[in-house]
C-alpha cells in the first residue's frame, strides 16, 4: 500500500526567510521610488519657478510687442531696410536668414562669393 | 549634419560615470550607448547637444567642451573690444548660483557683474529676440498668404511653419527628417542674429573694426556652443558669435573673479541693440515663441491693438499643447483661425511631423524646443538635482 506523504517544497524556517527577503525589497522599492519621485517633483518644481519668473518679468515690462521696441525700429530704419520697417528685406535676407541640411554648403559659397565681390 | 567638424561633439562622459543608465533614459535621440555596469559613451553624430544628460546625471559625471578659457583672455586682451548678449532664461536661474530661489530675476545684477567682468558693452540676447520675431513672423505671414492664394507671395515656404530658435531641433531635423526642412522657418536663431548684427550694423555705429570685435553669448544651452560653430553663420564677414559661455560658467566666472553679485546694483544693457520687450523675454519658457509671435502677427495682420496681450492656451508645461487664434486679416477681407502647435521634449515631436509629411497637419505654426519646459530647463542650467 503506498502512503502519500505531503512534501513541503520548503519549511517553515525558509517560507519566513522567503517571506521577509520579499517583504524587506517591496519596502526597499517603495522607498527608492519615492526618492525618485521626489526627484521629478523637485525637478518640475524649479522649471515652473523659473517660468514663472519670466512672466512676471514680461508683465512687468512697458514694451510687450516685438515691433514695438524702438532699437528694432531703428535697425530697420537706418540699416536693414533703409527709410522702413520692412522685414525680409535684401539685408535682413543675408544677414538674418539661413538654409538646412543639405543646402548648407551652397549658402557657405555664395557667402564667399559675395564677399569676394565686395 | 554629420560634417567632420562636429564630430567631436559638445557632450562628454567623464569617468565618474557609474553607469548607472539614467542618461540614456532622458536623451532624446538615443546617443548615448553602454551597458548597466560599464562606462558610458556618447554618439557625436546623434547627439544634439542639448546636454539633459548633462543636467541630469546623478554623478555629475558628464560635461560639456568649455569656451571660458579663451573668453577670459578675449577680456584681458586691449586689441579686442568684447560685447555679450545674455538669453532670456539665463536672468532667472543664475541667481540660483548664489544660493536665491529658481525664478528669482537677478538680469540688473547680471548686467552689473558683465560689466565689473571687463565687457565692452553689456547688450541683451532679447533684443535678437524681438528681432527674430520681426522677421519670422513676418515669414509665416507671408507663408499664410501664399497658402490664402495671395499674389505675390509664391516664393514663400510651405505651411505649417516650424520655429528655428533651438539648435538641438534643428540638428534633429537635420539628422533625423531632412523632408521636413522646407518647414522650418528660415529665421536663424536670436543668438545668431545678434551675432550678425552687431558685427555689422553695431560695430558700424560704434566705430570698431569688426575684426577687433569679439561676440560672447551666455546661454542656458549647450548646443549654442555647437550651434555658434557652425560654419554657415560668417553673415558678417566673421564668425558672428565666437564664443558662447553657459550660465553655469557665468556664475563661476563671477565667483573666480570675487565679486559678490548679490550686493551688486541693479543695471540696464547698452543701448543700440540692448533693449528688449516682455515678448522677447518669454522666449525663455515653452510656448513663449509662439506668444510673442501671435502678440505681433495678430496686430499686423488685423490692424488693431490687442486689448490683452497674454495667450494663456499656449502655456503650461504638457509637452505637446494647441491653440487656436482668430485674427481678422484685413489683406484677406476675413476672420482666419490659426491653428498652433507648441512642443516642448524633441521625443514628442515626431508623430507631429508625421502629420505634417502625410498632409494631414491642421496647423499653422509649430513652435518645438528640445528641452522639458524650454530654454529654461536648458543644458546649460544650474544643476538642480542632487540624488548622488
Amino acid at each position: 500500500m503506498k502512503i502519500y506523504v505531503e512534501k513541503a517544497a520548503f519549511t517553515r524556517r525558509q517560507f519566513f526567510k522567503g517571506a521577509g527577503v520579499l517583504l524587506i525589497s517591496a519596502v526597499i522599492t517603495g522607498v527608492l521610488s519615492k526618492i525618485g519621485l521626489d526627484a521629478l517633483a523637485i525637478s518640475d518644481d524649479y522649471v515652473e519657478k523659473r517660468a514663472a519668473g519670466l512672466y512676471q518679468l514680461d508683465e512687468s515690462m512697458t514694451i510687450r510687442r516685438s515691433h514695438e521696441n524702438p532699437e528694432i525700429l531703428r535697425l530697420y530704419q537706418d540699416f536693414l531696410s533703409p527709410g522702413q520697417v520692412s522685414p525680409l528685406s535684401e539685408k535682413s535676407e543675408h544677414l538674418l536668414h539661413t538654409r538646412y541640411g543639405k543646402d548648407i554648403p551652397h549658402l557657405i559659397e555664395e557667402m564667399k562669393k559675395s564677399e569676394a565681390a565686395a | 549634419m554629420n560634417l567632420a567638424t562636429y564630430s567631436n561633439g559638445i557632450i562628454h562622459v567623464t569617468k565618474s560615470c557609474k553607469a548607472c543608465d539614467h542618461c540614456s533614459s532622458v536623451c532624446p535621440t538615443g546617443a548615448i550607448h553602454g551597458r548597466l555596469g560599464q562606462r558610458h559613451r556618447i554618439d557625436p553624430l546623434k547627439c544634439i547637444n542639448c546636454g539633459q544628460c548633462l543636467i541630469n546625471c546623478p554623478f555629475h559625471a558628464i560635461t560639456d567642451t568649455s569656451m571660458v578659457d579663451p573668453v577670459k583672455r578675449a577680456l584681458k586682451d586691449p586689441n579686442f573690444k568684447v560685447v555679450v548678449q545674455e538669453a532670456p532664461a539665463v536672468r532667472v536661474a543664475l541667481g540660483e548660483e548664489f544660493g536665491l530661489t529658481p525664478g528669482t530675476n537677478v538680469k540688473g545684477k547680471m548686467h552689473a557683474a558683465l560689466r565689473k567682468l571687463g565687457f565692452y558693452r553689456v547688450y541683451d540676447t532679447e533684443f535678437a529676440a524681438d528681432l527674430t520675431i520681426m522677421e519670422e513672423g513676418t515669414e509665416l505671414i507671408h507663408r499664410i498668404f501664399k497658402a490664402g492664394g495671395v499674389p505675390g507671395y509664391e516664393n514663400s515656404g510651405p505651411l505649417p511653419q516650424f520655429t528655428s530658435c533651438c539648435p538641438a531641433w534643428i540638428k534633429y531635423a537635420e539628422d533625423n527628417c531632412p523632408a521636413i526642412l522646407p518647414n522650418l522657418s528660415t529665421a536663424k536663431s536670436p543668438q545668431q542674429m545678434f551675432g550678425a548684427v552687431a558685427k555689422t550694423y553695431a560695430a558700424q555705429q560704434l566705430g570698431i573694426d569688426p575684426a577687433n570685435m569679439i561676440v560672447v553669448s551666455v546661454m542656458p544651452c549647450t548646443a549654442k556652443k555647437y550651434e555658434c560653430d557652425r560654419p554657415e553663420f560668417i553673415a558678417s564677414g566673421y564668425k558672428d558669435v565666437d564664443y558662447v559661455i553657459t550660465t553655469r560658467e557665468l556664475a563661476q566666472m563671477i565667483k573666480d573673479a570675487g565679486i559678490d553679485f548679490l550686493n551688486l546694483p541693479d543695471e540696464q544693457a547698452d543701448s543700440l541693440i540692448g533693449s528688449s520687450t516682455g515678448a522677447a523675454t518669454i522666449f525663455g519658457v515653452t510656448g513663449g515663441v509662439m506668444e510673442a509671435a501671435l502678440r505681433t502677427a495678430y496686430e499686423v495682420l488685423s490692424g488693431e491693438k490687442l486689448g490683452k496681450v497674454d495667450f494663456q492656451a499656449v502655456r503650461g508645461l504638457k509637452p505637446v499643447r494647441e491653440a487656436s487664434v482668430d485674427i481678422p486679416v484685413k489683406t484677406l477681407g476675413k476672420t482666419m483661425k490659426v491653428n498652433v502647435c507648441v512642443v516642448t521634449g524633441t521625443k514628442y515631436v515626431a508623430p507631429v511631423i508625421k502629420d505634417v509629411l502625410a498632409g494631414v497637419s491642421k496647423y499653422h505654426f509649430i513652435e518645438v524646443m528640445n528641452c522639458p519646459g524650454g530654454c529654461i530647463n536648458g543644458g546649460g542650467q544650474p544643476i538642480r538635482r542632487e540624488m548622488a
